[in-house]
């Protein structure tokens, strides 16, 4: 009988793509920490807040933590065909409740964050996992400049998107695929397998008192900052949906770590461009109607407690 | 001495554009980017370019690849029409047709290690104030060039892009004009960019009211004499069947030049009538509608607009064109004698 050694698997290497904002701040955090993952870097994209402003907040964020060798580069400052709207989730700054994280005194690559993934991509001899928790500008402009590289990725998991829509806190369109649905359709169409990570499910990984108890437990200086963050964060979920803050990005990022966490069922997903009330709403074509291959896991359930789990052992350890 | 970089989708007119570009002495073609657009794929149009180069001794132009698709596009159906249209001439002149748009052998240049995006950018960025954008396809790379780099537009002197139509009808639906059609969402970014832009619609080149800057058989006929050089062979050898297609599917009277009066804009902006800086946008829903040009001209109730920086060309001195054509394109023979 053999075993495995858990600290013999090779960490899966990785590229995040974000907007932080307090979601995306802690799936960084988690693909720091996390030994089944190696950041090879961070490209950021507007959305959350101004492109300045979310660039801004990842070096702080990676100063924070310890990971200023993990290089970063700034990317879009607007949508592909759109003008930008900001998300309202995050405050003004992108990051509000975390005045004390330090300024940062590490910079961004000399590169367009287009440029950096091209980069990363050419230097891996395996295809290389992505995961987007942001509009995706970034990946799309991507797609347009290096069709001859998309081989070279493995695939994105994506938070975005939302399927069934019967649920009162759940618009007819999610924010990422809102912002830039023209940079999603082009992912969509580039044949990069794609999983969507929507708010059919991470609006069910919850922040409420019984997640409070278990993040106050956790006595670190990290712990604390992670909590500020969480009480900020959920007033926007408080005032309009009388809900608590939904961990959106950090669920995308638990599913490299842990696969098992979500339910997905394959389909082709269109976007929709001109709708009044729906540009940016994502429709799953489950009865193969539109007579193409699926593009496209969707995420329809999760174990909201194991993710929890992992999360605290990741902040704790 | 203008110096441009020339943006292409290597259709018949593109080909004269780059030929003309190459040899002007009022311009210095400091490079030419390519685009998927009225030729088909990013290699057919770029290896158009090569071979136009090569036949033209210019090998030392600088060719960087480009866009490989629109960023939203249109139908697979409605992007196949060019394709539909060329079955139909060839029911129509047969044999004749394989001098249109002939699929290009592998040429002998090469294309610099640089995307078309990162060239427009860098070569603009390096010399700023300096550089006219010349575009005559659809206009994917300079929008994601405008994406990429946000310093782009204070960095060049000036467009000039080939788009649009006002009075004359479209030519790809009877609003739209092909170019901006292919890629609507890519000309409504650099169209609000604010930069000195100069547009050239249909009004001015697929209309027989600019009759007189016509490619004809008369003006093959005056160029017949000129010499040998290989670039004014393949005029007499490549072009009748353009100028043909163009008389009997389109009615007019020539070979429209819409991408040769564009690069002569760059250093003659006196060739053509322009409006007032206005704003200029684009129409992105809307099916028929999808592609249409607008210019804010007027008064409206409504408010609305954006960047009062492009002039749209209204007229043209065709004969003042065309002897330009003439007398730049014989220098192939005359520079080199």
């Amino acid at each position: 009988m053999t075993t495995t050694d858990i600290n013999s698997i090779r960490p899966t290497p990785i590229l995040l793509d974000c907007d932080p904002g307090h979601d995306d701040a802690i799936a960084l955090v988690m693909a720091h920490r996390s030994k089944a993952i190696d950041l090879l870097g961070v490209t950021v994209t507007c959305g959350n807040a101004e492109p300045e402003k979310t660039v801004s907040n990842t070096l702080r964020i990676l100063e924070f933590i310890g990971a200023q060798d993990v290089p970063v580069a700034a990317g879009c400052v607007r949508p592909l065909a759109r003008p930008l709207v900001l998300g309202t989730a995050d405050g003004p700054s992108g990051l509000e409740g975390s005045p004390y994280l330090p300024q940062a005194t590490k910079k961004v690559e000399p590169m367009h964050a287009v440029d950096f993934i091209a980069k990363t991509l050419r230097e891996q001899t395996e295809p290389l996992r992505i995961v987007a928790t942001g509009p995706l500008c970034n990946l799309g402009l991507f797609v347009l400049k290096y069709p001859e590289l998309l081989s070279k990725i493995k695939d994105i998991t994506w938070m975005g998107g939302v399927f069934w829509r019967k649920s009162e806190y759940i618009t007819p369109t999610e924010f990422n695929a809102f912002c830039d649905p023209e940079a999603l359709k082009i992912v969509l169409d580039s044949g990069v397998p794609i999983t969507m990570v929507g708010l059919d499910v991470t609006m069910k990984v919850l922040v409420e008192e019984a997640q409070y108890r278990e993040f106050e437990k956790i006595d670190t200086e990290l712990g604390r900052v992670v909590l500020d963050w969480l009480k900020f964060y959920e007033k926007l979920h408080r005032d309009s949906m009388g809900v608590g803050g939904a961990l959106h990005d950090p669920l995308a990022l638990a599913l490299i770590i842990d696969p098992t966490l979500v339910k997905t069922r394959p389909a082709h997903i269109g976007v929709d461009l001109t709708g009044t009330y729906t540009f940016g709403a994502t429709v799953a074509d489950y009865w193969n109607e539109r007579g193409l291959p699926p593009n496209a896991q969707v995420c329809e359930e999760v174990d909201s407690d194991r993710f929890f789990d992992l999360l605290y052992s990741l902040l704790r350890d | 001495m203008e110096r441009i970089i020339l943006d292409v989708d290597s259709a018949g007119d593109d080909i004269l554009a780059v030929l003309f570009a190459a040899i002007s002495p009022s311009m210095k073609l400091e490079g030419v980017t390519t685009c998927t657009g009225a030729a088909g794929p990013i290699d057919q149009v770029t290896n158009v370019v090569l071979n136009t180069l090569a036949l033209a001794g210019k090998g030392d132009v600088p060719v960087a690849k480009g866009a490989w698709r629109p960023i939203v596009g249109n139908s697979k159906e409605d992007m196949q029409a060019p394709v539909h249209f060329e079955k139909r001439l060839v029911a129509r002149f047969g044999d004749r047709l394989a001098k249109f748009n002939p699929p290009a052998p592998t040429p002998t240049l090469k294309v610099i290690d640089k995307h078309a995006v990162d060239f427009i950018i860098d070569t603009a960025l390096a010399n700023p104030g300096e550089i006219t954008l010349v575009v005559t396809g659809p206009m994917t790379n300079a929008a994601m060039a405008f994406l990429q780099e946000p310093a782009l537009a204070k960095a060049l002197k000036r467009m000039v892009l080939l788009g649009g139509n006002f009075i004359t009808p479209g030519n790809i639906t009877p609003l739209s004009e092909y170019n901006i059609w292919a890629d609507p969402e890519a000309a409504r970014v650099v169209l609000n960019q604010g930069v000195d832009t100069i547009l050239v619609p249909l009004d001015v080149c697929e209309d027989n009211r600019a009759a007189a800057s016509m490619l004809t058989r008369d003006d093959l006929a005056d160029l017949k004499d000129a010499g040998d050089h290989p670039v004014l062979q393949m005029l007499q050898d490549s072009f009748p069947i353009y100028i043909d297609i163009w008389r009997e599917f389109f009615d007019l009277v020539g070979f429209p030049m819409d991408d040769i009066i564009t690069v002569a804009l760059a250093f003659d902006p006196t060739l053509c009538t322009m409006t007032e800086p206005l704003f200029c946008d684009i129409v992105l829903d809307g099916r028929v509608a999808r592609g249409q040009t607008v210019a804010y001209r007027g008064r409206q109730l409504l408010p609305g607009g954006g960047p009062k920086t492009t002039r749209i060309c209204t007229d043209i001195d065709g004969r003042r064109f065309m002897k330009l054509f003439k007398e730049t394109i014989v220098r192939y023979q005359t520079a080199t004698a």
